[in-house]
């Protein structure tokens, strides 16, 4: 059984509807919106992705009742700039599609209709009734959508900052689904028609495990009953694998790429051989906050404030796959420099060199952060759902428990799985400066 | 209790220090602010203590708050951490604010905070080693085409006032910053008479102000008078019509500006003139409009589109845009459909419905502690109380609105900004 600890108020409960949908419940009224989210998962593999991140563009585009998105977005409007969107994430080797509506609580607007319902009526139309020409979907959205895709995977380069890490990810797992990137690939848009896309939809939704949150003043009973009548079709649901975690490394490698830059971003990715379900993920918690978690960790202090490389300097870790990775902003010649002080940074904690003032602003630091989740919707929602996918079911308060009772010698133990498999330098084109 | 919900609490102390609380009981996280009417456009003004009108480098108000949190002890930074908690501070063209944000230890923190605002202490080498890290943040940014898209547009609306100046000022500005300056700066700015304090979460406003009060007895500062700040005369029309770079992009960015001429004036009248503004922008090119729809299916635009109005007491500009494939016809077509809009008229119908829409979000932002602090202090700036958004959008007319429309959008006062794509080597 699970209690409400002081203010805290991340726990779900789950229910299933007639179909096999989850229904995860949170009845507060801690906020001054409702949210309803619903997550539909699949596997990342290289063969489904793009289709799979096409899926939500096309899809917000229009529906049976909303057939455009001026009419969607006049709607919204209507119900007091009801938030809706549609859109992809990945968490380890999953891929998932995201659709979300946030709704202002009737009380405060003064607004009569039932907003909830309303909002609904749109949240349903759009996941369960395309708008379709035959046995395909309307052909100018499909065909349009693939081009905002294809903007938006190329978009990524104009991004430096995360155009580094998600390079440094791509390298290092080459070969293995997690070097995907979440909108799939430009070259695997071009195959993509209305009509092959629409069947693939229909057996996305009827076989792929889906999950619906609703978080806010709500009575849950009736937000079942409401749910179960919406969303009741006929699914056959499929097993997903698993995200494989590898823990050893082969060969350290090096990637070097030079752009037209001003300046030079480090990218250093891990295999921590540790992921979210494993006992000891707690303790890499910990570590990742000593290494990296902000102005009291090793890489602030060494590399910005002592030797002012940089600007920004964190470590971060992923979850699911077991990876953690450096990055940093810093000159083009002081690459080396930066890469020894790393190393020697991790070398310390790995030989148990580190203060109990690291150790315990770490954790506390950790534990803030973890307590202020609690007061985000999206960061409530987006914690619980990283436990289901990985197999764990807990709540704000019990992470915060198990990171509480972490000790030094775990952070240690922890420390001797970490290995360094790839670096990656996005530095300047040598021709020389630019103007 | 207002018509959304919340209590704000409100005291003043001897020193002219103003602070504010709004309660926000069941959630676990304070978030404070304190923050100084003092941002990167006041770069000239009159030093109180001596009369001498003083020049300062760009950036320097950026600097100043990188150099805050060094203490005689330290890094304030390192007395949050064993706390617990995360502190911040970030500057804009007209503030700069610190900030923690703490889910325990509440008076403890509180007390950082002050104690850290108003100790000013730099030192030459602390000062020149700020330059390496500060170096790399305007890098970072020299990289950021959006940034430099935006830049560029404020550098072709403005002549001379300083908001076409990098907030951080330039590697080469920053050079010129020294220990001195710093404490001028410091000492001018950061009175208490030019400050506000707020605070949000979970506390008793009670408490709050007594930490405050007790502290600021002990410092016994006296009070100050006005701060005389120096801006440039700016002439209404545009400085240049386009300004065009290349960076390594993959497809351009574009950013259209209006420049407003209607300033001068801050309070009510300012907030009315901004939610005004903001209104015709979302009626115009909002997701609801036909022109977006039309830009939306023609692949000049798509939902990385934007647009916004900003407005303080002495300058006022929106911008819209994105990234697109064309620049040429989305800027043709963004002066095609004002045009049209300037003959038609607004819809009233699409008016009404827009700022339903306004009343929505911003009640939304109440979920947000960090929206509530930082909108609060941006609009105390500028002698706005936020509580009045809902009543000054209920009392803003169709007719208003239309008269706003053909005196703002003037092409005469129109720049715009394009990030090409470097040519591929």
């Amino acid at each position: 059984m699970q209690e409400e600890v002081g203010g805290l108020s991340s726990v779900f409960s789950r229910r299933i509807l007639d179909n096999g949908i989850n229904l995860y419940t949170c009845s507060t009224d801690k906020f001054k919106t409702i949210t309803i989210c619903a997550f539909i998962h699949q596997n990342l593999e290289k063969s489904t992705a793009t289709k799979t991140a096409l899926l939500p563009f096309v899809l917000k585009r229009g529906s049976l009742n909303f057939p455009n998105s001026r009419l969607i977005s006049r709607y919204l409007e209507e119900l007091y700039g009801a938030d809706f969107g549609a859109d992809i994430i990945k968490k380890g080797e999953r891929q998932i599609i995201q659709f979300f509506i946030e709704v202002v609580n009737p009380k405060y607007t003064g607004a009569e209709n039932n907003i909830i319902d309303e909002g609904l009526r749109l949240f349903k139309d759009i996941i369960l009734n395309p708008l379709t020409e035959g046995s395909a979907f309307k052909k100018d959205y499909v065909e349009q959508e693939k081009d905002v895709l294809r903007r938006i995977i190329e978009a990524l380069f104009n991004d430096k900052f995360n155009y580094a890490i998600e390079r440094c990810f791509q390298e290092m797992c080459k070969g293995e689904p997690f070097s995907i990137y979440k909108y799939g690939s430009v070259t695997d848009l071009s195959e993509i028609g209305s009509e092959n896309l629409y069947s693939f939809y229909k057996t996305v939704i009827s076989s792929n495990p889906m999950d619906i949150f609703v978080l806010g003043e709500v009575d849950e009973e009736q937000i079942y009953v409401k749910l179960n009548g919406l969303f009741s079709f006929e699914r056959k649901e499929k097993e997903l694998a698993k995200t494989i975690m590898v823990k050893e490394v082969e060969q350290e490698k090096f990637v070097e790429e030079k752009q037209d830059v001003n300046q030079g971003k480090l990218s250093m990715g891990f295999r921590t051989g540790t992921r979210y379900g494993d006992e000891d993920f707690y303790a890499l918690m910990v570590y990742n906050s000593i290494l990296g978690g902000g102005p009291h960790s090793k890489l602030f202090q060494n590399v910005r404030e002592k030797e002012s490389l940089a600007y920004y300097a964190f470590s971060r870790l992923e979850k699911s796959k077991g990876l953690m990775l450096i990055s940093c902003g810093i000159d083009f010649d002081k690459v080396e420099k930066t890469i020894d002080i790393v190393k020697k940074q991790i070398r310390d904690i790995k030989e148990g060199l580190f203060s109990d003032y690291e150790f315990e602003s770490s954790k506390k630091s950790l534990i803030n952060s973890l307590k202020e989740a609690a007061d985000s919707p999206s960061m409530i929602i987006s914690l619980y759902l990283d436990g289901i996918i990985n197999g764990i079911e807990e709540s704000i308060e019990e992470i915060i428990a198990k990171v509480q009772s972490v000790t030094k010698e775990d952070v240690v133990n922890v420390a001797q799985k970490i290995k360094l498999d790839t670096v990656y330098f996005l530095n300047k084109n040598s021709r020389g400066e630019s103007l | 209790m207002n018509q959304i919900g919340e209590n704000l609490f409100y005291q003043k102390f001897d020193n002219g220090l103003k602070a504010f609380v709004l309660p926000k009981k069941n959630f676990n996280k304070v978030y404070a602010i304190y923050s100084t009417k003092y941002g990167s456009i006041d770069s000239e003004f009159v030093v109180p203590a001596t009369g001498e009108r003083l020049k300062v480098p760009e950036g320097i108000a950026h600097f100043l708050e990188h150099k805050m949190f060094e203490m005689p002890y330290g890094n304030v930074f390192d007395k949050f951490a064993e706390l617990g908690t995360s502190s911040n501070a970030y500057t804009n063209y007209t503030s700069t604010t610190y900030l923690f944000s703490a889910t325990s230890a509440f008076e403890e923190n509180l007390k950082l905070l002050l104690e850290f605002v108003e100790t000013p202490y730099f030192t030459k080498e602390s000062v020149e080693k700020e330059k390496g890290i500060i170096t790399q943040e305007l890098r970072m940014y020299e990289d950021d085409p959006e940034w430099q898209v935006m830049l560029n547009l404020l550098r072709a609306l403005y002549h001379k006032h300083p908001v076409r100046e990098d907030i951080g000022g330039t590697v080469d500005s920053i050079q010129k910053i020294d220990v001195d300056t710093l404490y001028k700066c410091y000492n001018t700015f950061y009175h208490p008479s030019n400050m506000v304090i707020f605070v949000t979460g979970a506390v008793e406003p009670d408490q709050v102000f007594e930490i405050i009060m007790e502290h600021e007895e002990k410092k016994n500062l006296p009070p100050q008078d006005e701060i005389i700040r120096i801006y440039p005369e700016e002439p209404n029309t545009v400085n240049m019509p386009h300004i065009d770079v290349k960076l390594s992009v993959s497809r351009p960015l574009f950013l259209l500006g209006f420049k407003d001429a209607d300033v001068g004036y801050d309070g009510t009248e300012l907030l009315k003139k901004e939610i005004t503004l903001n209104l015709l922008l979302e009626v115009i090119f909002g997701k609801s409009s036909p022109v977006y729809e039309k830009l939306y299916e023609e692949g000049l635009i798509d939902d990385r589109f934007g647009f916004s109005y900003e407005g303080q007491r002495d300058y006022g500009f929106c911008t819209i845009g994105g990234e697109t494939k064309d620049p040429g016809k989305l800027k043709d077509e963004l002066v095609n459909s004002l045009n049209e809009v300037k003959v038609k008229g607004l819809n009233e119908e699409d008016f009404e419905r827009v700022k339903k829409k306004f009343l929505g979000d911003f009640i939304q932002g109440f979920d947000s502690l960090e929206f509530i602090a930082n909108s609060f202090v941006s609009y105390y700036h500028r002698n706005i109380n936020i509580f009045d958004f809902p009543e000054t959008l209920k009392r803003i007319t169709f007719e208003e609105a239309n008269c706003r429309l053909y005196e703002f959008f003037d092409f005469n006062r129109m720049a715009v900004s394009t990030v090409y794509p470097k040519e591929k080597e």
